[in-house]
């Protein structure tokens, strides 16, 4: 019995079995192994987790309106005139602020710093409290990645089972409340937070608007093409940590453009 | 031949012509390099301070140099090519804060300023700037390199962490010796040469990851791109504990690895292998999504 053997058995133990409908030999060399035994203990932390959070996967709107509320009092956003013709955005919208001049540093874009951590805990939210269990036991990879690929592929407002609401979420990570589903096959449109970002790259320093565009959209195609396998294959750890790093890759190119354009 | 002759005139005029205007754009140019030229304004500064002093450069556009000098005085050259920036110098006590001020209708152009600094060798060191380059040589210190698209060079460094955060700007490391190093790169390439330490972490998003030395002796040793590639050369008598997994893409080894008992990947044939070569005294995780990894025997 070897480690990878034991991983093979992982989601029949994620699915809530207990330990005592494991074979003898699992459970023999779960014992001896510490490696094995911190990983099933950490995966049936996460499988308890993630049937806790089944009823919320989403955070609760009040966070969204208090992230708002704080931009807002800040200057940083407004709300939408009104009297467009164009139905009025629940969103804020953001307001470039002025140029200081008195500084090699003239811009005000510290609302990145929380959009980026924002970034990161969404990422680090979808791959920590993914429901694993459900999707590796009721589906056969087959049929697993046929359904991904059309949820994927057709957007529907038909509401789909968690761990789909979490992939989508997992494109548009902050101020997303929305229940359209990711287009992966064709580019997506950006998301708010991103289409805030560039707003200020463009606004702020327009030279770089290009490059910061470019970057992002390799950026949100490395996290769609990595989330895509993971839903296919929720049971690969190492693609689920380059989730989280491609959420960390996401979140560094905010940090960056923070240090240049504040 | 009245015809000839019209037509050589014409070539005569049009060769007149040419010369004419091939002067004037010659004299607007070197009227603007003149400009330019008389425009660059260099400046020095220099600071006592003692031991472990702590220095940063900051500038938007332009090169930083650090250099090791005397043990207790900094010395700041600034190259400033307009006078539409400003140099802003503060030290408090053994902290020295540098940086560039860019005045109002600055561009990367007239806003650059091309710093060269001394420092006493054991100095710690924060740099950035978003076009570079950045280089760093000859030091002991803890060293902070960051730019968007700046192109980072950092060698011949020992005991000090060694942090470079960049978006596309590639970064060299050679000659780094028992550092903490930390890279993450959005899509910079990432080439070291005879780099060890006790943590050696890059981590790169589209950019390839080469390594070239003999991953040290009791040191973790981090790989990791998304669509990158990931090439590793060490000699036959390394002493390394190899893991490696590419998610979508192939992997290569020509070591002869002993194998392992626990592994933190699953073996999947093409896309992963693990094993030890000598006594292990390393530890080389290898990982990309969808990028080559080769670990080649030099």
């Amino acid at each position: 019995m070897t480690c990878s053997d034991v991983e093979r058995v992982l989601p029949e133990l994620l699915d809530g079995a207990p330990d005592g409908a494991l074979p003898e030999e699992v459970k023999a060399h779960v014992k001896s192994c510490p490696a094995c035994s911190d990983l099933v203990s950490d995966l049936k932390l996460i499988a308890s987790e993630a049937r806790q959070l089944a009823a919320s996967e989403e955070p609760a709107p009040r966070v969204w309106v208090r992230i708002a509320a704080q931009l807002r009092a800040e200057g940083l956003i407004s709300d939408p005139v009104t009297g467009d013709p164009e139905p009025a955005p629940s969103r804020p919208v953001f307001v470039p602020v002025p140029e200081r001049t008195s500084s090699g540093r003239r811009w005000s874009a510290w609302w990145l710093a929380p959009v980026a951590a924002a970034v990161l805990a969404a990422g680090s939210y979808v791959v920590t409290h993914k429901p694993v269990p459900q999707v590796a036991t009721q589906q056969t990879p087959a049929t697993l990645g046929k359904a991904a690929v059309t949820a994927t592929a057709t957007p529907s407002p038909v509401p789909v089972p968690a761990p789909q609401q979490l992939t989508r979420k997992s494109a548009k990570p902050a101020f997303s409340k929305s229940a359209t589903a990711v287009k992966s096959a064709v580019e997506p449109a950006p998301s708010e937070e991103d289409q805030q970002f560039l707003s200020a790259v463009s606004t702020l320093a327009p030279s770089m608007r290009t490059t910061y565009e470019i970057q992002l959209q390799a950026v949100n195609a490395d996290i769609r093409e990595t989330q895509a396998y993971v839903d296919r294959n929720p049971g690969d750890m190492d693609a689920r940590q380059h989730l989280m790093d491609a959420y960390q890759q996401k979140a560094l190119l905010y940090q960056i453009a923070l240090d240049r354009i504040q | 031949m009245a015809s000839l002759h019209s037509a050589s005139l014409r070539q005569a005029n049009l060769r007149h012509a040419n010369f004419g205007q091939y002067m004037a754009v010659m004299l607007v140019l070197g009227a603007g390099l003149a400009s330019a030229a008389f425009a660059q304004t260099k400046k020095e500064y220099s600071f006592a301070v003692g031991p472990n002093a702590n220095i940063s450069v900051d500038t938007q556009y332009g090169a930083i140099s650090v250099r090791p000098g005397s043990s207790t005085q900094v010395m700041v050259t600034a190259t400033l090519k307009s006078d539409k920036v400003e140099v802003d110098l503060q030290q408090n006590g053994n902290r020295i804060q540098i940086a560039s001020h860019l005045l109002s209708g600055a561009d990367e152009q007239t806003g650059q300023v091309d710093y060269e600094v001394l420092i006493p060798p054991d100095a710690t060191v924060s740099l950035h700037s978003s076009t570079g380059p950045l280089s760093a040589e000859h030091l002991q210190g803890d060293l902070t390199l960051e730019g968007p698209d700046a192109m980072v060079n950092v060698s011949n460094v020992e005991n000090g962490h060694v942090h470079v955060r960049t978006m596309r700007g590639p970064i060299t490391l050679t000659d780094v010796r028992n550092g903490h190093v930390e890279i993450a790169s959005i899509s910079g390439d990432v080439h070291m040469q005879s780099v060890s330490g006790p943590l050696v972490q890059v981590n790169s998003g589209s950019g390839k990851i080469f390594y070239d030395g003999d991953f040290g002796s009791g040191g973790d040793y981090k790989f990791t791109t998304h669509t990158g590639d990931i090439e590793a050369v060490a000699p036959a008598d390394v002493s390394a504990d190899f893991s490696a997994h590419s998610v979508l893409g192939r992997v290569h080894n020509d070591f002869p690895l002993q194998p392992k008992q626990h592994s933190r990947f699953s073996f999947e044939a093409g896309r992963s292998f693990f094993g030890t070569v000598g006594k292990a005294a390393s530890e080389v995780v290898l990982r990309s999504f969808s990028g080559r990894i080769r670990l080649k025997q030099r």
